[in-house]
């Protein structure tokens, strides 16, 4: 049979079970002497042998057993057995292999996964055990039907023979004797019935079976147990038989269906052109003016808008599922840091996107790791500065109207903005005449590539690397991150990411003779140009909007259109982000839509404004802007 | 008229495998367990005519379900599911009342041998 259709469920399977793995490894941590996270973690290992096996992993089935081995020896350990620091490494390290022998298995090149270290490990591991644990056999043995030799009625011996190949011959030992049982009493049976439960015998079995019934109907009837070689009983002309496979079955309909991602994400792209033609369908309806398709172009909207928002239900996931592995790596890297870090995470049955939360893992993991190593003080740190030694980091995850806040919060130092800022104006990043780092400024500073590895800020040593790196991608996501940060109390990163990325409700703006859509998840609100006051603050042209200063943006200066003359009346679309405000000078606005958004490749040279394009009702292409690029 | 299936398996990999089998040989798959738990409720509700169970499960083991569908049932027709190394727990699994077993990795042709075995 094909096993590759299997190997994606495989996969997501098997990344859930290793997550509960570290979950429980966490737990069991925390608490010694719990017996429950030990249960947990041998299910979700056997869970996984059994998959490997099935798809025919060999390695992976090969050290998901031995971790299996080693469980079952914790698990049997005399009650209140606390494990070792030195054991749970070891099963810390083996879950580490495991997921990564899963992968590489999964990738199809089995060959590179390497478990024999780790495998000899536990090995020696189990060995330590052995002595005051050993396997268990089997449980109680079954009522065997042992009648003295004397006592036995009419009957004869039968003889059976399993199949080489067969497994567990034990149990299938036991099944023949059950279906013996069914034609008369069973006695004599040998080799004895618990070694034939503990499968120590070759295959062979022979019993007495008293009763009447007839040779045949006994060979027919045991030779129907399974894997049974051959039936012979007595003396009789040896008949033998062959067990029937299965007899082919007339085909039927599955009850339930799984989705591949990519059928999801084919399902969407499909959404998007309808989305397009809906779009192009309703412009003709305002042209025409026309009833009947007036009226067809308004079920069809609702048709789709039903049709989108289905699709996009199925395509939301829940954040714990990426949520679910940080806890461990908190956990290492305050291990190896030697802080102790209480780590909490909220809000994990929050859903985003599928698309949107596979890229969240790299930022939020930059982010954590800041929090750890550069946020949160030291041990005798924080006792000097009255907290209480082990430093906290909540990870929360909050449904905003139209978007999803992702924040990071520790407790540690904070940032010292003076020293920030200090650092900034020596390089030349800011004028020398700021006297003090808004938020925003700061993390803009902070996100310069390269800016904190600076030795003098050791505060801060590295976070920009991570910073820049996060907010590269949040941007690219059609997010943005907001920096809190108050010396002593800690600093809190906060991610905001739209619900769902392929469809946006965009505002059209005409620039020139092209159009541009902006997402209104940025727009603040829009003004008429000459309206407000205009003052120039550092050289830029600025409006003042109730009492704040709000930097414009020519957009036809920005985009190089030239040609004929701007209309008289202009509007002004004012974007927002966190606490920045930025005006753009556009021609005119063309409405509301909402827009598919597509990737583009932007050439060479193209400017850093632009986040992505879609395709208009009309069919013809227009660029989506950046909010964090215009601001 | 096809015969209707409860599959019990904590993993949906293996449910949607077994699932798969069955109802490619033409079975009708009526339900899904994943715990001990789910499927002695289940197979109460759906009185299927054939169980697979898998024997390590959360939330009551396989074998604790075999005892209670069995002491409901006493008929009820029950496969287990069992891997390698687990011939104790299968023993106990045919005592407790399971008519046949299947060992994982599942070849098709084997799961559908030992469940005509059992509906036989």
């Amino acid at each position: 049979m094909d096993l590759s259709q299997y190997a994606e469920l495989f996969l997501a399977e098997s990344r859930e079970h290793l997550s509960a793995c570290n979950q429980l490894l966490l737990e069991w941590e925390r608490h010694p002497a719990a017996p429950e996270p030990v249960g947990g973690i041998f299910r979700a290992v056997h869970t996984v042998k059994g998959m490997a096996a099935t798809m025919g992993y060999a390695r992976v089935a090969d050290l998901a057993h031995r971790m299996e081995n080693l469980l079952d020896h914790l698990r049997r350990g005399a009650a209140g057995r606390r494990a070792g620091d030195d054991v749970l490494q070891l099963l810390f390290r083996a879950t580490d292999a495991l997921e990564k022998a899963i992968q590489v298995s999964a990738a199809g090149r089995e060959q590179d996964a390497d478990v024999a270290g780790i495998v000899a490990e536990l090995d020696r591991a189990v060995q330590r055990f052995a002595p005051d644990t050993a396997p268990r056999h089997a449980p109680p043995s079954p009522p065997a039907p042992e009648v003295p030799a004397l006592a036995l009625g009419p009957g004869r011996r039968v003889r059976v023979t399993l199949r080489p190949e067969a497994p567990l011959k034990g149990p299938r030992a036991l099944i023949v004797l059950k279906r013996a049982a069914g034609l008369g009493a069973v006695s004599q049976v040998q080799p004895q019935p618990a070694a034939l439960e503990a499968d120590e015998f070759e295959g062979q079995f022979s019993f007495w079976l008293a009763g009447p019934a007839p040779a045949d109907l006994v060979v027919a009837t045991l030779a129907a147990a399974g894997d049974v070689e051959e039936v012979r009983v007595d003396d009789d002309a040896a008949p033998v038989a062959r067990a029937e496979t299965g007899a082919p079955l007339e085909s039927g309909k599955a009850r339930h269906i799984r989705v591949d991602l990519r059928r999801l994400d084919a399902l969407m792209d499909q959404i998007g052109e309808l989305v397009t033609a809906r779009g192009r369908l309703n412009q003709l309806a305002a042209e025409r003016r026309d009833p009947t398709i007036d009226d067809l172009a308004i079920l069809i909207s609702r048709l789709s808008a039903d049709l989108q928002t289905e699709i996009i239900q199925a395509r939301m996931t829940p954040v714990w599922q990426v949520f679910d592995r940080f806890p461990r790596l908190v956990r290492d890297l305050a291990r190896d840091l030697g802080k102790p870090v209480a780590f909490r995470v909220e809000g994990k049955e929050i859903e985003l996107d599928r698309a949107i939360l596979d890229e969240l893992g790299d930022p939020l993991v930059h982010l954590l790791r800041n929090a750890v190593d550069h946020g949160l003080e030291t041990p005798a740190d924080r006792r000097r500065a009255g907290k209480k030694p082990e430093g906290e980091i909540v990870l929360a995850a909050v449904r905003e109207r139209a978007s999803v806040a992702i924040s990071i919060a520790d407790d540690g130092r904070g940032i010292d903005r003076a020293r920030i800022l200090a650092r900034a104006q020596a390089e030349g990043l800011l004028d020398a005449h700021v006297e003090t780092l808004s938020d925003d400024q700061l993390l803009r500073v902070l996100a310069r590539p390269g800016f904190s590895t600076a030795a003098a800020v050791t505060s801060v040593s590295g976070r920009g690397v991570g910073i820049d790196v996060a907010m590269t991608k949040i941007r690219a996501l059609g997010g943005t991150i907001d920096i809190r940060t108050e010396v002593g109390k800690g600093t809190t990163f906060v991610l905001r990411l739209p619900v769902t990325l392929a469809i946006v409700r965009a505002l059209i703006a005409a620039v020139g003779r092209e159009r541009y859509a902006l997402p209104l998840t940025y727009v603040a609100e829009t003004v008429e140009f000459g309206v407000v006051p205009i003052t120039t603050v550092e050289g830029r042209e600025a409006m003042v909007l109730r009492d704040r200063v709000v930097p414009l943006v020519h957009l036809r200066q920005l985009l190089g259109v030239n040609g004929d003359q701007p209309p008289a009346r202009r509007p002004v679309i004012v974007i927002e982000m966190g606490e920045r405000r930025t005006g753009l000078i556009v021609d005119g606005m063309l409405g509301q839509q909402e827009i598919v958004v597509k990737g583009f490749d932007a050439p060479r040279g193209t400017l850093p404004v632009f986040s992505g394009a879609t395709i208009m009702g009309d069919g013809v292409p227009a660029l989506i802007l950046d909010a964090g690029g215009l601001l | 008229m096809s015969h209707s299936v409860l599959v019990c398996d904590d993993a949906i990999f293996m449910r949607t495998m077994i699932s798969d089998i069955l109802a490619q040989a033409g079975f009708e798959v009526v339900g899904e367990a994943e715990t001990g738990v789910q499927a002695v409720d289940k197979y109460k509700q759906l009185k299927p005519d054939l169980v697979t169970m898998d024997i390590v499960m959360p939330d009551m083991g396989g074998i604790d379900a075999v005892r209670e569908i069995t002491k409901f049932d006493p008929d009820a027709k029950i496969l287990m599911c069992s891997a390698m190394g687990q011939q104790a727990l299968v023993v106990e699994a045919i005592q407790a009342g399971a008519k046949d077993f299947v060992v994982k990795p599942f070849q098709p042709s084997r799961v559908l041998e030992a469940v005509q075995r059992v509906l036989g």
